[in-house]
């Protein structure tokens, strides 16, 4: 069913990607050659190509995946279709020989995955050209390598950050990885986990790596980050690191608001994250406090990568007047109360299973759901009725979630209780539903948009234990691989134990940055 | 469409022949759904497998095309011909021959050019690995229960006001494993050398030489004391004495004190917090000023050597980690890890600047592709997304 859309050919000539040190040029033999005909064919491959990635991976995948087969008849499967590259044809598997033979076409691209197949070699070939499309696509959405904002929904481009490579830096050994322990200094896990969330943040290390942070300030702690990043991966050390600067830079710090964090005991990993954000924006961002609930718009380190925008629509019952409310967020934080799984309303009749809360249902409650409340309104002049309703104006770069385990309970002994409920999360989270966007009802069956606001998962802090007794673990993703953090021990983590941890903060990433 | 049969691609869930059409349709998509997962991560396998052997066939050919010519020639892309069994260099390119699947048999660091150590030296799958080659520093991690990734244990913490850790024993050394107090001080030469210590550390006010897991404790007391938390790091001090000591416990649950406050300061949202909304607050339209471009700028702007400056000189607390680096660097043949039992970070020793020590994101090369990086592609296809679509496939 080659549905793909066509338009004239540009006449732009496309370019074979250039040989890399280190790299073959070509995935086969066979794109070799299919490269060095002429400028027409290689012109017509890579558009066509291009074509295929789109209809792959910006429509429905009905359309790659329906098949005509040599009776005519149509056939839409689950498992993938293979499009030709030399002809508009989909075909089924077991049709590629035929075609192959009877057409002299002997490329196929996976209708999943967009893979290329090559019949000659009979295997997926990776070619540098075609990858470096297909990942673009894949990844960024686009081809187009401008990366300016195309909705003001999706996160800032990270400003000068550069690609860390780790073949690319001058002096790290192969064994410097950035995988090390954190020793506990004495109840200091809420600072460790979060220090390894830091550690492991692609965004940070790359502004760290590549010396963003230049100062001459005693006692920074942005320095002490840095030297600890340059700890980390520039050295061959396996031994846990002693963060003896983070933490003197902690007890330094002036800050008033945190007296809470500065004591001896066990704290909240969630107010360190607070903390060090808060402090590091003040060594690296425009000197100014980060405003509480006001749209302060820093571009430091800190404010490009965590910050993102809230917006509150409150409609007056009485007259329907509509005020909006902007504020920034560092994280978004999700109470578990009071939710209700999507799960528990389908199968009320069910019953017998207890219903799993999700990362999701949290989301829809606050981010989707509207709720009641009572404000002036301007028009009316008197307190009314308002209906108010809370959606993403603009999505962080990495988006922090904070569950709400951590609640004082009213009642007659006022004390802090944890809430031990399990939150499924997903690996990868489309925030697109939670977006103002969404909210006008734009966007849906926009497979590009979509994709441009996945999210996926970096790395999950979980707090073990009573509220008083617990302790702090971590779990960090390191390309595709997981590591478990406890203080100064690392462990390869498996995907079952990141995701069924109870989690307390997660970390997602944008996945056009990854 | 035809009636489905009762078993879909994979043919692993298979409905019985006399099932209702239901059942086999049921079985059909779910037994699809199984082949779509093996499929996924027999691609990303295949990927990573094929491209790291293709890019080894690449690096011996250019190796050799390299060796071929005049030492003393710094042209990084010679201009002769050498072939191998897997690859052909010519015209400073390289091209395979055949699948590298088959023709290539080891993997090379691409960093390093080293072999890749291809299974954990211990653990789960480990192997002793070949002791006459010389591997790559990356291995695989290490898998074994009360072992860290480099296959690394712990000693206790040390006596005194740490707790016994029941859990601690089993992975204390051998020798003397109920006895923590040993272990303090010049017994180090009596551990095997994945047995680690716990460090010291120096205190940046005090200059005092603590241990890790009284360093908290300590600058609370130390640096909290000095100014506005007399009182409370006094009163600390009172409440940390009857039994708020330290340990390094290995089990998440049960060891440490911990007391997360709920009275979280507010910087996040809380938008069911707030009663009503202040109606002057309203309306922060997104057109205003503020809205700065994030244009990216050039790789090489960026990337500034500062250790020059006197910023080093200001940083009396960095560690002296160069010389312990560099002398790792130099054993080769160190496969363990093992010359890291030693350190204990020396942070007494004020440092005059080392600029060479600092990673770095190098500039001047031309970033490496990967997959997702995104630098350097930047100047080439600029085309827009809607253009440039077959119209006449080849043929
Ligand atoms: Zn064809
Ligand atoms: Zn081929
Ligand atoms: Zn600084
Ligand atoms: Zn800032
Ligand atoms: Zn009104
Ligand atoms: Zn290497
Ligand atoms: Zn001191």
């Amino acid at each position: 069913m080659a549905a793909r859309p066509a338009t004239p050919a540009s006449p732009k000539n496309h370019k074979v990607k250039d040989a890399q040190p280190g790299q073959p040029m070509y995935g086969c033999e066979h794109t070799q050659k299919l490269f060095n005909q002429d400028q027409n064919t290689t012109n017509t491959s890579i558009q066509h190509y291009k074509s295929i990635l789109r209809s792959i991976f910006d429509t429905n995948p009905l359309i790659s995946q329906t098949t005509k087969g040599s009776d005519g008849v149509i056939h839409t499967t689950l498992t993938p279709a293979w499009l030709c590259l030399q002809c508009p044809g989909t075909l089924t598997e077991e049709d590629l020989v035929r075609h192959g033979s009877k057409k002299q076409h002997r490329f196929y691209v996976d209708s999943r995955n967009a893979a290329l197949y090559c019949q000659m070699c009979d295997d997926i070939v990776w070619d540098p050209t075609f990858e470096e499309l297909r990942i673009q696509k894949q990844v960024t959405g686009t081809f187009s390598t401008s990366r300016k904002r195309k909705h003001e929904e999706l996160p800032d481009p990270i400003k000068d950050n550069p690609t860390f490579i780790s073949a690319n830096t001058t002096i790290a050994s192969c064994k410097a990885n950035g995988l090390r322990g954190i020793y506990n200094a004495g109840a200091t896990c809420y600072q460790n986990v979060v220090l390894q969330s830091f550690l492991h943040n692609p965004i940070l290390r790359n502004f760290y790596l590549s010396d963003g942070h230049q100062c001459e300030s005693p006692h920074c702690l942005s320095c002490a980050m840095d030297d600890m990043f340059q700890d980390f991966y520039a050295s061959e050390v396996t031994n846990g690191y002693t963060a003896a600067n983070i933490l003197s830079g902690f007890w330094i710090s002036e800050k008033k608001a945190f007296e809470n964090l500065v004591t001896t005991k066990e704290q909240d990993a969630h107010e360190f994250f607070q903390f060090l954000a808060e402090e590091l924006h003040e060594r690296n961002g425009d000197g100014k406090k980060p405003e509480i609930g006001s749209e302060h718009s820093c571009t430091c380190i800190i404010h490009q990568t965590f910050y993102g925008k809230l917006q509150s629509t409150t409609t007056c019952q009485n007259c329907q007047g509509v005020t909006n409310q902007v504020q920034s967020f560092l994280d978004l934080s999700l109470p578990l109360e009071n939710v209700t799984p999507a799960s528990a309303k389908k199968k009320k009749a069910g019953g017998a299973k207890a219903t799993v809360m999700t990362l999701q249902d949290c989301l829809d409650e606050e981010y989707i759901k509207s709720d009641k409340c009572e404000y002036r309104c301007h028009n009316c002049s008197s307190m009314q009725q308002a209906r108010r309703q809370t959606s993403i104006k603009r999505l962080p770069n990495v988006l922090a979630i904070q569950f709400k385990r951590f609640e004082y309970k009213q009642g007659r002994h006022e004390r802090a209780a944890k809430i031990d409920t399990p939150v499924q999360f997903p690996l990868s989270l489309n925030m697109l539903p939670y977006t103002s966007r969404a909210r006008g009802g734009e966007g849906k069956e926009n497979y590009e948009l979509a994709r441009s606001c996945t999210y996926d998962l970096l790395s999950v802090i979980v707090h073990v234990g009573e509220i008083d007794t617990g302790h702090y673990v971590s779990y960090c993703r390191v390309g595709d691989q997981w590591f478990a953090f406890n203080d100064h021990k690392v462990e390869v983590a498996q995907l079952s134990d990141v995701l069924n941890a109870k989690a307390y903060l997660l970390f997602y990433m944008v996945r056009s940055l990854s | 469409m035809s009636a489905p049969e009762n078993t879909g691609k994979a043919g692993v869930l298979v409905a019985a022949e006399d099932a209702p059409i239901t059942d086999k349709l049921a079985h059909a998509t779910l037994d699809d759904v199984l082949y779509n997962i093996v499929h996924d991560i027999l691609i990303k396998v295949h990927r990573d497998e094929k491209t790291a052997r293709a890019n080894t066939a690449a690096i011996k050919v250019e190796k050799l095309a390299l060796n071929s010519i005049d030492s003393s020639s710094t042209d990084q892309r010679p201009d002769v011909e050498v072939e191998t069994d897997s690859a052909i260099y010519k015209d400073g390119n390289v091209t395979l021959k055949g699948n590298p699947l088959k023709t290539t048999k080891e993997i090379l660091c691409p960093k390093c050019h080293l072999p890749r150590l291809l299974h954990p030296t211990d653990g789960k799958g480990g192997k002793k690995p070949d002791p006459s080659v010389i591997y790559c520093k990356k291995h695989p991690y290490i898998e074994k229960p009360g072992y860290d990734i480099y296959g690394q244990t712990w000693v206790a913490p040390g006596p005194g006001r740490g707790k016994k850790k029941k859990d601690m024993k089993d992975k204390l050394d051998p020798n003397d494993p109920s006895s923590p107090a040993a272990i303090m001080e010049g017994s180090a030469k009596d551990r095997p050398p994945n047995v680690l210590s716990f460090p010291s550390a120096t205190c940046s006010k005090c200059k005092r030489c603590i241990l890790v897991t009284r360093l908290n404790n300590h600058m609370g007391s130390c640096i909290g004391n000095s100014g506005r938390n007399a009182s409370r790091a006094a009163a600390q001090k009172i409440s940390n004495s009857n039994g708020g000591s330290q340990n390094n416990d290995n089990t998440p649950p049960g060891s440490q004190k911990g007391t997360p406050l709920p009275t979280s300061r507010a910087a996040s949202p809380r938008k069911r917090d707030g009663d009503e909304f202040d109606e002057d607050a309203e309306e922060s339209d997104p057109t205003n000023p503020k809205k700065k471009k994030l244009k990216p700028t050039a790789l090489n702007k960026k990337v500034i050597l500062k250790a020059k400056s006197p910023a080093a000189t200001l940083k009396k607390e960095k560690i002296a980690k160069g010389s312990s680096m560099l002398n790792v660097e130099q054993k080769a043949d160190d496969i363990d890890g093992n010359s890291t039992v030693q350190v204990a970070p020396k942070k007494s020793v004020p440092k005059g600047p080392s600029p060479t020590k600092k990673i770095k994101l190098n500039p001047s090369k031309p970033p490496v592709p990967s997959p997702g990086g995104k630098k350097g592609k930047r100047d080439r296809d600029m085309e827009s997304e809607s253009s440039g679509t077959l119209s006449s496939p080849p043929r």
